[in-house]
């Protein structure tokens, strides 16, 4: 009888520790509200961009007294790790990431206000720049932190050995990209290892219509067109049909795109072009520096984005600093969202050591000169292009849902080549009626 | 399995309590009542914790239009109606059942075959074995990657330069509509017949030798041996093997997201993909919420139904 009693006793007492243990593992974690906790800030970065904010934080740190929790999460977990932390209400203090969110996180309540008057040096950033922190209501709920315009990345070599002029059009950008297929510009005896151009066409996050939607914007067609500030669904326009026409062309007929294309998200594509096996690619500046490794610096050649029927547009957004809601220290957000956009934050941005990626790419800065820190004339045509023929995807409420539509219909015509593109198109137009009627921005 | 597992258990608590009743003084009897539930604590307390509280949540969140930070919107079943009504979402359970069914049948083949190969306790079958093992210890993104490059769809590509030796190819695999479901069940199957193996090499191993010998001195061929003494030795093992691989094969995620992130042409969308894309690309977490519970009870329902079908014919 004793002994039970004991027994029970240590059962009893195994179980409250047991239950300790859970309750304590429940509630270690969130130090969010405590005043004296470092500042948390996200970035969505790779290994070598990582590198150059810790320097920009430790700038801060070092100015400001103010010490900065930089523990970013993997680049391709980027926005479930962010949906995560705001289940738990517990959101880090300040996100620096693609402009495209702007849309959901304003939508689910993440992000609070940027009084600009009350911004300090506000008038330092280019207006053009404020523009992708301005959601459709016409507030800020952003500030721009460094911006860029697409261009056209073509291997030089290849095109010289074929005696190809640099493509001014989309004629000339087609035949290039026809004989880079089918003309062994690599010269090693194999004609079918090599491919005209690389094209993102994965509908993951909507990379193909990020990607497309330069060419059906140098078509004049569009995918939302605006006018005095009310939205039209504009994707089923002749002009629109028109570009995803001839792309389909580039997918089907000529089939001058990688093979794998339509399954491939950037991350993947980067190495395609890195290795040769293919020489056209539409991309971002930030690029540079990992190609000047492979292919080489001499191996490709930076050009603007060649005509269509109307013009050379190309989607010009950035990267924004966003202030994020339930923070316990918005003065210190502030000071650092300031710090930020600083020149000297700027400058830090756009000069890494060796090997590392530029996290600011144009400086939204007016007092930050790009010939000055590059003495790069390929950065020259970035700035060139971004001032003249780069425009954001439209201030909707939400951007997403019409980019991540758009991707799939796209990518099923392109991967169904007796599809019908025109039908197809009023088929999505009707979709993204009905989802800019539910976001409440219909004409 | 489980479930007479589960009953054998509970009458054995039973039995004891019965037997311990006898004229003992109530606090005793209290006790003995406690006990067993107090060793099951912690393991209660995890699953409430990590399991059950979150599942309610999932119910409770599909009910909304979640906005954590400006307060959820009940929208009721709104999200369920969308879930339903969407084609991508029966072009998704299509694909999923093409994928569930044949991959659940591929690797359950292909894992007897290895099973009836590799059965034995020869040093080098041990060795075998383990080999054979690798691919389901391999982390599924990993093994997915480097699948995509084996699958290069043009001849520079490792399986594509393997066709061509044999006068075939290339082959599109993972890039074409027709091709790109096959091509994930392949890695699904690779992937899935060495677990399968395993639980059907313990099965063979629980069939006594002398059932074989007396079909030989019967004059028995192989195939009668296979079909008349292993295959029914091992219908537990075939039960186990079906619920598991039906329940893994519906809730496949992570070798389609990585292999073809659901395409081209939504081809290889799976019912998992599809939430995934709703829930953390475009933020809508109220219908993601009601199309993993969509998927919660046709996995209930389906492991319901494999037990229930079990149970009538052993009954």
């Amino acid at each position: 009888m004793q002994r039970r009693t004991a027994r029970t006793r240590t059962a009893l007492f195994a179980g409250a520790v047991a239950v300790g243990l859970v309750l304590s593992a429940c509630s270690g974690g969130a130090q969010q509200g405590d005043p004296n906790a470092p500042i948390e800030v996200w970035t969505r970065s790779q290994d070598d961009t990582k590198k150059v904010y810790e320097k920009i934080f430790k700038a801060f740190t070092d100015k400001t007294g103010i010490p900065v929790n930089y523990n970013p999460p993997p680049f391709n977990d980027f926005d479930k790790r962010v949906q995560e932390r705001a289940q738990s209400k517990d959101l880090p203090d300040l996100v620096i990431t693609d402009t495209g969110s702007l849309g959901p996180y304003r939508k689910q309540g993440f992000l609070v206000e940027v009084d600009r008057n009350a911004f300090a040096g506000q008038g330092d950033l280019v207006e053009r720049a404020w523009n992708n922190g301005k959601t459709a209501d016409g507030k800020y709920f952003a500030v721009p932190f460094s911006t860029q315009a697409q261009v056209l990345l073509v291997r030089k070599d290849w095109r010289e050995k074929l005696g190809k002029p640099v493509p001014k059009t989309w004629e000339e950008l087609a035949a290039l990209a026809n004989d880079f297929t089918t003309k062994d510009p690599d010269g090693n005896g194999d004609a079918k290892d090599t491919f005209g151009i690389v094209a993102p066409g994965s509908t993951d996050r909507g990379y193909l219509a990020w990607w497309a939607a330069n060419y059906i914007w140098q078509a004049g067609g569009d995918i939302l067109s605006e006018s005095g500030g009310e939205y039209k669904v504009a994707v089923n326009s002749p002009q629109t049909t028109q570009a995803v026409n001839w792309l389909k062309g580039l997918f089907c007929d000529t089939k001058v795109t990688l093979p794998n294309s339509l399954t491939m998200v950037t991350n993947d594509a980067h190495n395609y072009f890195e290795q040769g096996k293919a020489g056209i690619y539409l991309t971002g500046p930030y690029m540079f520096t990992r190609f000047d490794k492979a292919p080489g610096k001499d191996k490709y050649e930076v050009i603007p984005s060649p005509a269509g029927p109307s013009g050379s547009t190309v989607l010009g957004e950035g990267e924004v600093i966003y202030q994020m809601a339930g923070s316990a220290k918005t003065a210190e957000q502030k000071k650092l969202a300031e710090f930020l956009v600083s020149p000297e934050a700027q400058q830090l941005g756009m000069k890494p050591d060796a090997g590392q990626r530029p996290v600011v790419r144009l400086s939204v800065n007016k007092n930050v000169d790009v010939k000055a820190v590059y003495n790069d004339p390929r950065w020259d045509t970035v700035a060139k292009v971004y001032a003249e023929n780069a425009r954001p995807f439209p201030n909707v409420p939400n951007f997403q849902p019409f980019r991540q539509q758009t991707a799939e219909t796209l990518n099923s015509l392109f991967a169904k080549c007796g599809s019908d593109v025109s039908a197809e198109l009023t088929k999505l137009a009707g979709n993204l009626d009905k989802e800019l009627k539910s976001q409440k921005a219909a004409q | 399995m489980t479930l007479t597992d589960v009953g054998s258990a509970a009458s054995g608590g039973g039995a004891v309590e019965s037997h311990s009743a006898r004229r003992r003084p109530p606090r005793r009897r209290l006790a003995v009542t406690i006990i067993p539930w107090l060793f099951l604590l912690p393991a209660l307390l995890l699953f409430l914790v990590f399991k059950y509280v979150p599942m309610a949540e999932g119910i409770r969140l599909s009910l909304f239009e979640v906005r954590p930070f400006l307060g959820d919107l009940w929208v009721g079943l709104d999200n369920y109606a969308r879930v339903l009504g969407d084609e991508r979402f029966h072009n998704a359970l299509n694909n999923t059942l093409i994928l569930a069914i044949g991959q659940t049948a591929g690797a359950m083949l292909i894992g007897f075959g290895l099973a009836l190969l590799l059965e034995g306790t020869a040093r080098s079958l041990w060795f075998v074995r383990s080999a054979v093992f690798l691919p389901v210890v391999a982390a599924t993104a990993v093994v997915g990657e480097i699948w995509r490059l084996l699958y290069y769809p043009a001849e520079g590509g490792f399986l594509n330069s393997l066709l061509s030796w044999v006068g075939l190819g290339p082959s599109t695999f993972l890039d074409h509509p027709d091709t790109s479901l096959w091509s994930v069940m392949a890695v699904g199957i690779w992937k899935g017949a060495p677990y399968d193996m395993v639980i059907l090499l313990a099965g063979l191993a629980g069939i006594d030798r002398q059932l074989y010998e007396s079909a030989a001195i019967d004059g028995c061929t192989t195939w009668q041996r296979i079909r008349y003494i292993t295959l029914p030795a091992l219908r537990p093992a075939i039960t186990i093997l079906l619920t598991l691989a039906s329940i893994r094969g519906l809730r496949v995620f992570t070798e389609v997201y990585v292999l073809t992130g659901g395409g081209p042409a939504g081809s290889t969308d799976v019912w998992m993909t599809r939430v995934f894309s709703l829930g953390f690309e475009t933020s809508e977490l109220g219908v993601a919420s009601a199309g993993s519970v969509v998927l919660f009870l046709v996995t209930l329902l389906l492991t319901l139904g494999v037990q229930l079908l079990r149970r009538r014919r052993e009954a």
